[in-house]
């Protein structure tokens, strides 16, 4: 561990030209089974950082699986959001030398507060607080959509197949289906729903595709930081507001519809003050569909990972069984959709 | 062969050991394996009674009238199958309030072993 202490603080010393440095902090965070993530403070002596500087290094853990973007790519994917206005930690260096360190790794800054689900979803805020919270993820999603195609940076994200992110991610998930040796009538189902009743597609932005309660850092009422950007892809603005209400990450509040924290209203109004977009509710609720059926597909093959061998888990083998709630998620929500119309 | 005391009831005092006297033990990445070793042992548990009370024949009969109603095949080993691909290939009406009938009761079987509780949401 400390030797791998040194070996950031002698890279990140190099890269701000400081004269030395004393590590004062150094510990492995939470979160990541595919990276691992190092929270690193340290006393800098001259250069262009000088002075307490706190750090977190993400690198790919030993026995990482790339299933996502590789950490050059997310380090891009976070440069385009935090010029964009993101509230994102500050991108800093990225390290593609394997010689460093022995893997690929970034350097960022560290944010302030905790981005855990459970505590922020009992916290005991006032409806104002609530709304302030809620307004401030619409905004956010807002500034990372004004990120659009064609990006020199970006190019490693791949274009919607076909030009409609929702029948792209259809197919898409059939195609997991179809690999999954394993009867999924309400997946099939809910597949054709989403075919069937697939909106016009907005503009293709730059959609995080993993925004949810959880990955957000939160120092008190106040939003410090957005995190783990490795599912970003180019998709329709709605795929990140129905992620974010989908009721999996309401983690028990379920009568708050977004993030298990406030009303929907004001997430779109928040969204609506920074891009002056009225997102189309129905909308975000056909992408809720879809996300309930994207976090089942997550479920299947997380738990064919412990399945087939490749990582035995009591925790991925657990997930496997939890596919049956977001099913019936999926039968009511449809049905609440269509009573409604 | 008679082999007392019966396994739902070994498996019912062993997690009840883990959460009584266990579990408050011990902290932080112990508390949360021992929850979800509880959890699994919970979901055995209830699988072994939902046995018991001929509750996977009784969605198996469910599964399988629906089928003979539209005229698939439904001696099929694999029913549950036969309706995944029936529905891929669009051989069946997905408004059909039949057709929802039986994936609520497919996936309701599932959660009374999985996790009853979401049942109740």
């Amino acid at each position: 561990m400390s030797a791998l202490a040194d070996t950031f603080s002698a890279y990140i010393t190099r890269q701000c030209g400081a004269r030395a440095a004393r590590v004062t902090e150094f510990d492995k965070l939470s979160g990541g089974a595919i990276q691992d993530n190092f929270g690193l403070t340290l006393e800098l002596e001259g250069g262009r950082r000088p002075g307490r500087q706190e750090f977190v290094v993400r690198q790919d853990a030993p026995s990482g699986v790339a299933e996502s973007l590789s950490r050059a790519e997310e380090f891009r994917v976070l440069q385009a959001a935090f010029r964009a206005g993101v509230t994102a930690p500050e991108p800093l260096w990225l390290c593609e030398d394997p010689e460093v360190s022995g893997q690929v790794f970034y350097v960022m800054t560290r944010a302030a507060g905790s981005a855990s689900p459970r505590k922020l979803v009992k916290a005991d805020f006032s409806e104002e607080q609530r709304w302030n919270i809620v307004r401030r993820l619409g905004a956010e999603l807002a500034r990372l959509h004004t990120v659009r195609p064609p990006q020199a940076s970006l190019e490693f994200l791949v274009m919607p197949d076909p030009d409609n992110p929702a029948l792209s991610r259809v197919a898409l998930y059939r195609r997991y289906l179809k690999e999954i040796d394993e009867p999924h009538p309400v997946l099939e189902w809910a597949l054709n729903w989403l075919e069937d009743h697939a909106p016009e597609p907005g503009p293709t932005v730059l959609c995080h595709c993993d925004f949810r309660t959880g990955n957000y850092m939160m120092d008190g009422d106040e939003l410090t930081a957005v995190l783990d950007w490795e599912f970003a892809a180019w998709s329709d603005p709605c795929e990140d507001l129905g992620w974010l209400c989908c009721r999996s990450w309401r983690f028990g509040a379920d009568d708050r519809e977004v993030g298990g924290i406030g009303d929907r209203q004001d997430l779109l109004d928040g969204y609506r003050e920074v891009s002056g977009v009225d997102l189309d509710p129905a909308t975000v609720s056909y992408w809720e569909v879809m996300a309930l059926v994207r976090w089942a597909m997550i479920a299947l093959q997380q738990a064919r990972r412990h399945m087939s061998g490749e990582q035995r888990s009591l925790e991925l083998a657990l997930t496997g069984r939890m596919v049956a709630q977001m099913e019936l998620d999926l039968l009511n929500q449809v049905q609440e959709l269509e009573d409604g119309q | 062969m008679i082999n007392q005391p019966e396994t739902r009831d070994l498996l019912a005092e062993a997690r009840q050991v883990l959460l009584e006297s266990v579990a408050p033990e011990v902290a932080g990445e112990h508390k949360y394996q021992a929850l979800m070793i509880a959890n699994a042992m919970g979901m055995a548990i209830r699988e072994l009674e939902q046995r018991e009370q001929g509750q996977p024949e009784q969605t198996d009969r469910a599964l399988r009238a629906y089928l003979s109603e539209q005229s698939l095949d439904e001696t099929a080993a694999e029913a549950e199958r036969d309706l995944a691909r029936a529905i891929r290939e669009r051989r069946l009406d997905g408004a059909d309030p039949a057709l929802r009938s039986v994936l609520r009761t497919l996936t309701e079987s599932r959660l009374l072993i999985n996790n009853p509780g979401y049942l109740k949401r």
